[in-house]
């Protein structure tokens, strides 16, 4: 997505990119960045939670005047509804990498005991 | 200052495999920069969002791409209509669970709270086309880069916009 805004914003259109796994920022470089702590699939807020999703992409609209530098990162304040625990975002069955990464795992420890 | 835990969700191990491919330093090129033309009141302005979606009547993001080859994402894209919702569209990612944006869009592609602030007046106006792409693209995220992401810019210019909010999911 960041190779993506930066694309955008060399052709001359402003950028924002909002951003759970913000740290990213070091790696790609986007233009600027809405850090938020929102869970995976539900960067702007939950299901039916309007206002919550305006306030997320009117800040992130915001800071395309606000931000005066290149790859400019702001922490938005939003805080989730529910803990960690009880936020279930991930899909029914394991990614296709995530299953291969555990399996050679798996088969590494078995190979080592 | 509030700082954003960006691993509060991911869990431990996930944590380990993300955090393992950013360096501690800055390892970018220079970052490309275009000020906002217009003031926000003025601005045209389109969404662009990781979750793979797609019009109902246009085809799907390849999943059966990356099933077969874990290290793969299907690098193109897809336009989406300003008046879309959640019963339009189809939501193909397999690193998350697609069920909530199946029941509300604007958790992930908030058109509904865009067409409400261009309404008041916020935004200048609701670009004609949004667009997404896969988030994931595995080991070789090229093609997304030099043809797709240039492709999608393409679009926005003819399209006159001036502000584009990106989210990945």
């Amino acid at each position: 997505m960041g190779l993506v805004a930066r694309a955008i914003e060399a052709a001359g259109i402003t950028t924002v990119t909002l951003n759970m796994i913000w740290p990213y920022q070091r790696l790609i470089g986007m233009p600027r960045v809405a850090a938020i702590e929102h869970p995976f699939g539900r960067p702007y807020g939950d299901v039916g939670d309007a206002e919550t999703q305006r306030a997320v992409l009117l800040t992130a609209l915001r800071l395309a005047e606000s931000a005066d530098e290149p790859g400019h990162v702001d922490h938005l304040p939003f805080r989730w509804h529910e803990e960690p625990k009880e936020t279930r975002w991930h899909p029914a069955e394991p990614s296709p990498i995530i299953a291969m990464i555990k399996q050679r795992q798996q088969k590494k420890q078995e190979a080592g005991a | 200052m509030n700082t954003v835990d960006p691993w509060r969700f991911a869990g431990g191990f996930l944590s380990r495999v993300l955090g393992g491919q950013i360096p501690e330093e800055p390892s970018h090129p220079p970052i490309p920069w275009t000020p906002l033309r217009v003031p926000l009141e003025r601005a045209r302005v389109a969404l662009l969002s990781t979750a793979g979606l797609s019009m109902r009547e246009d085809p799907p993001f390849d999943m059966e791409l990356e099933r077969k080859h874990p290290m793969r994402g299907d690098p193109s894209h897809r336009r989406l209509r300003a008046d879309a919702s959640a019963a339009d569209v189809e939501a193909n990612h397999l690193h998350i669970d697609t069920g909530y944006i199946a029941r509300d869009l604007n958790v992930a592609l908030p058109l509904d709270r865009l067409h409400e602030l261009a309404k008041q007046g916020v935004v200048g106006s609701v670009a004609t086309t949004h667009y997404s792409t896969m988030g994931y693209q595995g080991n070789d995220a090229s093609t997304l880069e030099q043809q797709t992401a240039p492709a999608i810019a393409a679009e926005m210019k003819s399209e006159q916009v001036d502000l584009a909010i990106l989210a990945p999911v």
